[in-house]
């Protein structure tokens, strides 16, 4: 029996080339939503992004489409944008990234989708926003991770320890533009909630800044951050015999657990580690014995008995770990998908669930083009065959 | 307006990532009653010495624009009271361990009998179900398990622990999917439980690797290299440790850099001609870029590689965000008025309506039961007696 998803019933227009618009939209499609990508017909750029399965398709597309729909559509012809408005006129949500100087030869300005479609909720996400100083400007990933000042605090704790004159990192994959699909997905939802029509306009860097809070209130409070000092006193990424874990503990019970993991080794047993200040003040010496520690043994062993304890530890899970883990195979976190070319491939149905089961998996990313005939009053002859 | 007027959420949530969800919702115009003790408050409120500082962690900015009351979940009155409460709500968030709501008397059918149609969000290190449910994490500890940590760092390094933003992004996302909720509400008449796994919120973020995985295709941990771009990274700028964030995607943008850098016939060479022989090069084009960004002013330089048409941005501080215009005019970066007049820096909500009312923060940090006269008296309607009877009693306590 299929789902009644949360946002069955809602239909979406995707015209995205960058990851947090389309991240919008998958999860607009994990909850149900029917979304469709108008895809221009040079097609979505993310269908080469990497990473590329072996024969050059693209995960990153199989991923971030999956459960979606394709039209093409030329927003450069007449006949294109014709087409786009009669779909829109059909449509909840509209998804653009389109940059704002290329928008009003498009059709696609906040001026003309309003009056055209007075009760759609138009949702630009642009890098920077639609409005201020720099809505003109451009971001990748790399870029928007530094604007929102989560970049420059990292890496921390062994990493900086490791390589201290090393420049700063980004968060692997696209970290911060997702924080951006996700930022702009809440804020046309909450828009839709309202029953006004409007133009809602999310920024991928306001959305970082808004995630990053920490160390804006840190500023407040008289301090700037920085990635050689913001390590955790003690704990943090502990290396094992067989790979790594994290621990942190921020609770005393969670330190006298520690103790006990430890089998109550001498230098723990110091009285003056009975204090969190003592400990916070002395955690490199803490560390080192930590670490010391910690070399023999085995990842899988140490984080069991860690966690029956209460001590809040972690393996540093590989992808195939994941991707087989017993924890995600219970709650069913993949769904498997034919891409052609590569075969099954399993794809994360959604970062969340509404009740005991994942949100089902219906269907793999669409060929170009795949659902051509929900594109309206479209000339056969402007067609794109891909 | 604002667009989630008329919402009400009793939130039960404590330390980061429930408050930031149910902070997101608050800005966005519903009512938000957190609910503390004084016996158990939350311990965002406090300082953390492994923190290695002073003060709390984001308390200020979560829990600013909240309803403050308290009550005791230990005693079995205070359990009807927060039932009470739920009642009169239309989302009950919490994010304790998988299992304590229900030890509590407060599970999802146990609330869903007092309002039928109540939309419960738990957020959780790693799900109400499943064998590792039981588990306690935090931030660095989600981001382990979902496989951020593995595959964030240097390539010759360790992994990478998430902090706050990791906490954050699950708070982001689980208003996103209470706000789904909702709108199931409205369509069916039928509420949920929400379940978020902050584990599997991180996963999510590396979902495009764990896909690629399941193909059999080896993803690693490259610094701040791409695969397909390149020049790519973070250079090192005239002043220290103030870095330039550059990512270079197509072979225009490389002759626009070439032509900025005073090396125009860099656009020429057949070495660095396509995206794939400047990725093939890649430590010859950052030698390249890093002897021209060490001479430059790091954000005129941003200015004119935008101008060009090239991403670009510093690597910004805390302070960078605070003065920036653009933040500003964005109302990204809004000040907060405290109960006692202090006015401090906070984040505004990251979007901004053409026509509902804008989102924001109109108070700062309530003090432990700052409210109850409106939420006990106003919206539960108990009277002077009966709420000083629960006092007493140490039920609202």
């Amino acid at each position: 029996m299929q789902q009644d998803k949360p946002l069955a019933g809602l239909r979406v227009v995707e015209h995205a080339s960058g990851v947090a618009a389309a991240w919008a939209g998958r999860l607009f499609a994990a909850m149900g939503a029917e979304v469709i990508m108008a895809e221009p017909p040079a097609l979505c750029p993310l269908r080469g992004e990497a990473p590329l399965f072996d024969d050059g398709g693209s995960a990153l597309f199989a991923y971030v489409a999956a459960d979606k729909r394709s039209v093409i559509c030329d927003t450069g012809t007449p006949e294109g944008r014709g087409a786009l408005s009669a779909l829109l006129d059909t449509a909840d949500i509209f998804i653009d990234d389109t940059p704002l100087a290329a928008r009003a030869a498009r059709g696609l300005d906040e001026t003309a989708i309003a009056a055209r479609h007075p009760r759609l909720v138009h949702l630009s996400v642009l890098p920077f926003g639609a409005t201020g100083p720099k809505a003109g400007w451009t971001g990748q990933e790399i870029n928007l991770i530094h604007s929102g000042g989560e970049g420059y605090l990292l890496p921390n704790g062994l990493s900086a320890d490791m390589f201290p004159d090393r420049p700063p990192l980004r968060i692997a994959g696209h970290f911060a533009e997702m924080q951006g699909g996700a930022t702009a997905a809440l804020a046309a939802l909450a828009a839709l909630w309202s029953g006004e029509g409007q133009y809602v306009d999310a920024s991928v860097q306001d959305a970082n800044v808004a995630v990053g809070c920490f160390a804006l209130q840190r500023y407040g409070d008289g301090s700037v951050e920085h990635r050689l000092t913001r390590s955790f006193r003690y704990g943090g990424v502990i290396e094992c015999r067989d790979g790594h874990v994290e621990l942190l503990m921020l609770e005393e019970r969670q330190w006298q657990a520690l103790v006990r993991l430890m089998d109550h080794p001498r230098w723990a047993m110091d009285e003056a580690l009975d204090d969190p200040a003592t400990r916070s003040a002395r955690g490199d010496e803490i560390n080192r014995n930590i670490r010391a520690w910690a070399r023999h043994h085995a990842v899988d062993d140490l984080v069991s008995r860690a966690q029956e304890l209460g001590v809040p530890m972690a393996r540093y899970n590989t992808p195939e770990q994941i991707l087989s883990g017993a924890h995600e195979m219970a709650r069913g976190l993949f769904g498997a998908v034919t891409v052609p070319g590569t075969g099954e491939v399993l794809i994360q149905t959604a970062p969340f669930r509404f009740g005991d089961a994942p949100l089902d998996l219906c269907r793999a990313a669409p060929g170009p083009g795949a659902d051509q005939a929900l594109l309206p009053h479209i000339p056969a002859a402007r067609r794109v065959t891909a | 307006m604002k667009p989630l007027a008329g919402i009400r959420i009793a939130d039960f949530t404590v330390h980061a990532a429930g408050p930031f969800c149910t902070h997101m919702l608050s800005q966005l115009g519903a009512e938000c009653i957190k609910i503390e003790s004084a016996q158990r408050p939350d311990i965002f409120r406090k300082p953390h010495a492994v923190y290695g500082r002073a003060g709390p962690a984001t308390f200020d900015q979560v829990a600013s624009n909240k309803l403050s009351v308290r009550l005791n979940l230990k005693h079995p009155e205070g359990i009807a009271l927060a039932k009470r409460l739920v009642a009169a709500s239309d989302v009950a968030a919490e994010s304790f361990r998988a299992g304590v709501m229900a030890r509590l008397g407060l599970g999802y059918e146990a609330l869903r009998a007092v309002k039928r149609d109540i939309v419960m969000v738990s957020v959780s290190s790693s799900g109400q179900s499943g064998p590792d449910s039981h588990f306690a994490g935090y931030a660095p500890l989600f981001g382990a398990w979902g496989g951020l940590g593995h595959l964030t760092g240097y390539e010759d390094g360790p992994p990478v622990e998430m902090r706050h933003v990791m906490d954050h992004s699950v708070g982001m996302n689980a208003a996103l999917a209470t706000v789904a909720a909702l709108h199931k509400r409205r369509r069916t008449g039928e509420g949920c439980h929400v379940d978020v796994a902050a584990r599997e919120v991180a996963s999510s973020l590396a979902g495009d690797a764990l896909t690629a995985a399941s193909a059999g295709i080896e993803v690693k941990r490259m610094g701040n290299a791409d695969p397909q771009r390149a020049p790519h990274g973070l250079y090192a700028t005239r002043a220290d440790d103030r870095w330039l964030s550059i990512a270079v995607s197509d072979d225009a943008q490389w002759s626009a850099l070439a032509r900025l850098m005073g090396r125009a016939a860099l656009a020429q060479d057949a070495r660095f001609a396509t995206a794939a022989a400047r990725v093939a090069a890649r430590d010859e084009v950052d030698r390249i870029v890093s002897d021209w960004a060490v001479l430059v002013e790091a954000e005129q330089a941003a200015e004119a590689l935008q101008r060009a048409g090239i991403a670009a941005h510093v690597s910004w501080r805390a302070s960078d965000i605070a003065r920036d215009p653009h933040m500003a005019a964005r109302g990204a970066v809004v000040p907060v008025r405290e109960t006692d007049g202090r006015e401090r820096m906070a984040v505004g909500f990251p979007a901004r309506f053409s026509r509902s009312d804008a989102p924001g923060i109109a108070r700062g940090t309530p003090g432990l039961g700052e409210h109850e006269d409106h939420v006990y008296g106003e919206i539960l309607g108990l009277g002077r007696a009966e709420r000083a009877r629960l006092v007493e009693e140490r039920v609202i306590y």
